[in-house]
């Protein structure tokens, strides 16, 4: 795998450090940069872990119709217009008409045309060729489909005893929306008198299950014994046990019918059967096609000041925001790259003179990692912000500095040594796309030279001695090079921690010094300008270290 | 940083506005293809603009925005359907900055700006991909379905896996752009 680096988020932890990388859980805490917000007053990243989520509208992702939020309650949050999902295979659904003009033919190609054709129409999987027609369901027209199936929803009987239920509970809710505004942390806990009611209905006549009593764990037993008062008993529309005679769910009739199974495709998979709120039946040819539940785009908020980061654009296929604060704006891009690795697979393509896409992913023998050894690595940092920014490394602490290492006994000896360039470096400012827009040719050869001066840096390793430092600067990127030293036994994956700092130039002073500045007066160079200081703390991943013996072996192939 | 891609000089033909064609690459109908320039279409892709709409006149069969890839071993297809009776092809419209991998197969009537097509993908009929939406390697959609914007797209039948990052537009444009870059000629071999 291609080395990588993450970005912390301190949400999960009390500490601003994180918590070492080779623990399996801390991955949790490391996101790739471009998964991250930043929240411009509270100075801070935020990730999708921390941000709080809002949804800022509704639309069906296969008609792309947005849907108004006062309609999506009444609609079940599913689209009400012509879309639906194949309940075998869940891909969307088309119309066609049950008379195609080309006989036979037309079934078997998935395409049919949707404006032609006699009644009655019916649904048609593309994938998996289910139809509707094998569970009775056909259109008098190929239009309106989800208010001509409405009435059988309706009259479903978990629709109507859903319906029943939410008549029941309509008065609590009316009524506790006043009382529940008065305390709205109590959201969090069973003592809430909305839960309180339907657990306490809905908790009962479930044989087989023992009674699941939530408010015997909360804090009051006093509210358990207020709001039971309130609340007359729930009459169920059926009875429990009266479900299996409608074929669903029946100890016998499902006993006789996995007696005569031809083929496993027979009976419905669990996930299949999943989504229904009742216990339906085991036939795959029960099976009734699902409205498309709709999707929705989401504003977020910084978790602590609640301003908000993300806002998109009311138009639900726009990939545009009118708010966007994503930490790629504010932080250096950090990459890294194995300098060894990619002369290997360098001098693997030009011998092979083989197109260079085809083996791209193929990683050589000579890139792996072998223990014992001493590899150099490249970061290269980019700078988005349009200031100069000075950038100083620290490996964090949770392995030993090198010099103190060496007395340690063996078993907490670290698997790896990882030196980094000690002195703070600057990368220059990122200037507008636009200037670089039309030299691309300019860029390629500014790519050759690069390499070139890589070639010559690692022959220059190769000889004496090996550089921790800056490598390389061109544009707003910076490379800077540190090294690795594996030790005989290490094992694993070679990853650190590393603590970033830069200093960048406040947005804080006044623009009248920024245009003084530029005359030669006296009081602009006295005064310079005001330097803020943020850092933040990476995961470094190298790449998995090659067990010897592996290797040895894979060479002699 | 990342590592050139190189290509042999005499496998591809660059245009002017900065296309690059691979010699390998079989086009049909190329006076109704419209590439919008800096895409590359590799060795082995199979584009078949000679699908055209039946009826007089000039018909654009198919035509990709900037910074496009069409990877190696690729199908372009123009979709097609029998409306009213008549058996016809349809368009197919790919905006800018669209990656497809290798030997993907594509009849797609549109798909939008900075979408990722993996590899090994099959992308059925009159299909519309949103922009920044991005189709996972080996993934079947199957003809008709829509993919609205800023999606994952897996399995088979492709379907909804997760929203894609609100930076995806920005970083899938420095990937193409950056991928165009580094495609160059191997100056080394002569």
């Amino acid at each position: 795998m291609a080395p990588s680096v993450d970005y912390y988020c301190p949400c999960l932890a009390a500490s601003p450090h994180p918590p070492p990388p080779h623990l399996p859980s801390s991955s949790d805490s490391f996101h790739p940069l471009h998964n991250l917000f930043f929240c411009e007053e509270c100075d801070a990243v935020r990730c999708n872990r921390c941000v709080m989520v809002e949804v800022s509208g509704y639309y069906c992702p296969n008609c792309l119709f947005e849907v108004p939020s006062a309609s999506v309650r009444a609609e079940k949050n599913r689209c009400a217009r012509n879309c639906f999902l194949c309940p075998n295979c869940r891909n969307t659904l088309s119309v066609v008409p049950s008379d195609p003009p080309n006989d036979g033919y037309d079934r078997m190609s998935p395409i049919v045309s949707t404006s032609l054709g006699e009644p009655p129409f019916f649904l048609y999987c593309n994938h998996c060729r289910w139809d509707s027609a094998q569970v009775d369901i056909t259109f008098e027209k190929p239009t309106g489909l989800a208010a001509q199936l409405q009435k059988f929803e309706d009259s479903a009987p978990e629709a109507l005893e859903f319906d029943r239920l939410k008549e029941h509970f309509e008065p609590f809710l009316r009524a506790s929306s006043s009382s529940s505004a008065v305390t709205p942390s109590s959201s969090h806990h069973h003592s809430n008198p909305i839960t309180a009611a339907a657990s306490s209905a809905l908790a009962r006549d479930i044989p087989g299950v023992s009674k699941y009593n939530p408010l015997s764990r909360s804090r009051s037993g006093r509210d358990k014994s207020s709001h039971k008062a309130d609340i007359p008993d729930y009459k169920a529309r059926m009875e429990v046990g009266a479900a299996a005679g409608m074929g669903a769910g029946g100890g016998e009739a499902d006993l006789e019918f996995m007696r005569h199974l031809e083929t496993v495709a027979e009976v419905a998979t669990v996930e299949q059967r999943w989504v229904n709120s009742w216990v339906s039946s085991l036939h795959t040819d029960d099976l009734k096609p699902l409205r498309i539940p709709l999707q929705s785009k989401k504003s977020k908020r910084c978790p602590s000041c609640r301003h908000i980061l993300i806002k998109p654009e009311q138009k639900a296929q726009s990939v545009r925001y009118k708010i966007k604060l994503v930490a790629a704006n504010y932080l250096p891009a950090i990459s890294v790259s194995l300098p060894h690795a990619r002369a290997a697979l360098e001098t693997m393509k030009r011998s092979l003179n083989r197109s260079a896409a085809q083996s791209e992913d193929q990683s050589p023998a000579a890139a792996a990692l072998l223990a014992g050894k001493t590899y150099s690595f490249h970061i290269s940092f980019t700078n988005p912000l349009y200031d100069p920014i000075q950038v100083r490394l620290k490996k964090a602490q949770a392995m030993p500095a090198p010099g103190t290492e060496g007395a340690g006994e063996k078993a907490k000896r670290p698997p790896f040594q990882v030196n980094l360039p000690s002195a703070a470096f600057p990368i220059a400012a990122f200037a507008e796309a636009w200037e670089y827009e039309d030299d691309e040719d300019m860029f390629g050869l500014d790519d050759d030279d690069d390499l070139d001066g890589l070639g010559r840096l690692q022959k220059d390793q190769r000889s004496k001695t090996r550089t921790v430092g800056v490598v390389e600067k061109r544009a707003n990127v910076t490379v800077v090079a540190g090294e690795v030293i594996l030790t005989k036994e290490s094992r694993g994956n070679v990853k650190f921690n590393m603590l970033v700092s830069y200093t960048y130039r406040s947005d804080d002073p006044d623009p009248a010094e920024e245009n003084a500045m530029g005359t030669p007066s006296r009081h602009a160079s006295s005064k310079p300008p005001e330097m803020k200081n943020f850092s933040f703390y990476t995961v470094v991943d190298l790449g998995t270290i090659a067990p010897r013996e592996e290797t040895i072996h894979d060479t002699d192939m | 940083m990342d590592a050139p891609v190189y290509y042999s000089r005499a496998e591809y033909i660059e245009t002017d506005t900065g296309n690059k064609v691979s010699r390998r690459a079989t086009i049909a109908g190329p006076q109704n293809i419209i590439l919008g320039g800096k895409t590359v279409i590799a060795s082995g892709a199979i584009i078949r603009g000679d699908l055209r709409r039946t009826g007089p006149g000039h018909a654009v069969v198919i035509s990709l925005g900037r910074y496009c890839l069409i990877g190696e071993g690729c199908v372009m297809r123009p979709p097609y359907k029998t409306y009213r009776g008549n058996f016809n092809y349809y368009p197919m419209k790919i905006g800018d900055h669209v990656h497809v991998g290798s030997g993907s197969i594509v009849e797609a009537a549109t798909i939008g700006n900075h979408v990722e097509i993996g590899k090994n993908c099959i992308i059925g009929k009159f299909t519309i991909i949103k922009d920044c939406a991005k189709i996972a390697d080996n993934t079947v959609i199957p003809p008709n379905t829509v993919v609205p914007a800023l999606a994952l797209f897996a399995g088979s039948p492709g379907r909804f896996v997760e929203d894609l990052p609100e930076s995806t537009q920005e970083m899938v444009e420095a990937h193409t752009k950056g991928f165009y870059t580094r495609f160059q000629p191997a100056t080394t071999e002569r």
